[in-house]
């Protein structure tokens, strides 16, 4: 039987970054969830505080970075310590960028709040503003649970929400043909749908860094 | 591929103890083979075993083949002195004679036969350039090797070494006693080296290993757990064992 070493300020750094990257993978989704309530029930305050969460969210994954430099700097890790700390600093990566596209869906909200929008594109817009939150949640809980399956089945939820962005760009599209006064604030809808695409496909990556992390290949 | 050295099934024993047990390995040509893994594993007794130095062991029993370039080094007929000329080494601790630095390095090539003065004193020079110490001594050739820093010292043992032209230089741990700069030193001289020569280390730095070699072997109770590329080790380690030593949790 070897002797065990441990390692348990290393084991503890770890620990540290595994709570710091939960820790922004809730307060990302919070502030998706907000900003997704502000586009369909316009509260200014909600907006602003999804605006200054964002940057919040920015302001952890610089302390994230640091973080895991000092410790490949002190501990030189490899395998599967190397990989983790690898992800971790990549989903942080992912965690401001949804952080930032949260804050634009928001910002999005001021131009459309006073206006009526068609049932169907809402509809499609709401569709998928739930599938996403189901994914970022699922990024989430892939990566800190280390959840391969769950890594998985965000390629085909990613595809779901692609078929959503095609059928919602046709509807918006067609809202536009209708009503052409219309089209000076459907256009942000479009944008509405493009930040959904691009949080979904930021969550998609996640669970590919996931698979990464634990097979060392690429998904 | 063209393997410098092939061992296998190689079963060592002192007295009734044995310390390698069925290791066969590969060591390829002009390629850094690093071999790592905890204290009493094994590691040293293995690269003894490729220059027979452990020989001089009396209690030293082996059985398994040891070839070098084909040939079995352990045949009978093979000259134990030639083999050391083919197959170098550099220890833990810098050990240089008590002699002048040119004496040093002169000596191994006085050994096999080489007398005349020229060519001995080219042959130090060259090999003093190529263990990249040569700017450092070349005013105080005559001077006690003694008196240099112990990375000087060590850079040397490695011109003594290859002054008599190895086909193979055997590394125990040939960095542990040194400070940074100096292990940077011989860091970049092994680099240097690789191209005309097989090197093998032995190191208990995992940082160095992931530096300086192209192969691993990590050695667990007289055992390889695993070898292949550094790279594939140090990141995506195939056995449970390799993770746990490399990542630190046990030594």
């Amino acid at each position: 039987m070897e002797k065990k070493y441990p390692r348990i300020l290393f084991r503890k750094r770890l620990r540290e970054l595994r709570k710091d990257v939960k820790e922004m993978g809730e307060v990302t989704i919070r502030a998706y969830k907000d900003a997704i309530s502000a586009f369909i029930n316009y509260d200014d305050d909600l907006v602003k505080k999804v605006i200054k969460t964002g940057e919040k969210i920015d302001k952890m994954n610089y302390h994230l970075e640091h973080k895991t430099m000092s410790i490949i700097a002190s501990e030189q890790p490899v395998a599967r310590d190397l990989r983790f700390i690898e992800a971790s600093l990549k989903v942080g990566g992912h965690f401001k960028r949804m952080g930032y596209l949260a804050a634009n869906i928001a910002e999005v909200a001021r131009y459309i709040k006073d206006e009526e929008i068609p049932e169907k594109p809402m509809k499609d817009i709401t569709q998928m503003a739930e599938l996403v939150e189901n994914m970022v949640s699922k990024s989430i809980n892939s990566f800190l649970d280390q959840d391969m399956k769950l890594s998985r089945e965000l390629h085909r939820d990613d595809d779901e929400v692609d078929d959503l962005f095609d059928l919602a760009m046709k509807d918006i599209t067609e809202s536009m043909f209708e009503e052409k006064d219309a089209i000076y604030y459907m256009v942000y809808l479009l944008f509405v749908a493009r930040f959904l695409e691009r949080i979904a496909d930021r969550a998609e990556s996640i669970g590919d860094r996931t698979i990464f992390m634990i097979t060392c290949e690429k998904p | 591929m063209d393997y410098r050295i092939e061992v296998e099934n190689l079963n060592v024993y002192f007295d009734e103890l044995q310390v390698l047990k069925d290791v066969s390995l590969k060591i390829s040509k002009n390629m850094v083979t690093a071999l790592i893994g905890p204290s009493g594993c094994g590691k040293s007794t293995f690269i003894r075993t490729l220059n027979r130095m452990n020989d001089l062991i009396d209690t030293f029993r082996m059985n398994g083949t040891v070839l070098l370039d084909g040939g079995d080094i352990y045949n009978p007929k093979v000259d134990v002195v030639d083999l050391r000329k083919k197959v170098g080494m550099v220890f833990q601790k810098p050990n240089p004679f008590p002699k002048s630095i040119f004496d040093n390095v002169a000596y191994g090539l006085q050994v096999h036969g080489i007398s005349d003065k020229d060519v001995l004193t080219e042959k130090v020079e060259e090999s003093l350039k190529a263990a990249a110490l040569w700017e450092e001594v070349k005013n105080k050739l005559d001077k006690s090797a003694l008196g240099l820093s112990g990375g000087q010292q060590q850079r040397l043992c490695i011109a003594r070494t290859i002054a008599v032209e190895p086909e193979v230089i055997l590394m125990d741990e040939p960095c542990s006693a040194l400070d940074p700069i100096s292990t940077t030193k011989i860091e970049d001289l092994i680099h240097k080296l690789k191209k005309d020569y097989t090197i093998i280390i032995v190191t208990h730095n995992m940082q160095q290993a992931t530096r300086v070699s192209k192969h691993t072997a990590f050695f667990l109770h007289g055992e390889i757990v695993e070898s292949g590329s550094t790279d594939k080790i140090f990141i995506e380690p195939s056995d449970k064992r390799t993770e746990d030593y490399i990542t630190g949790r046990f030594g």
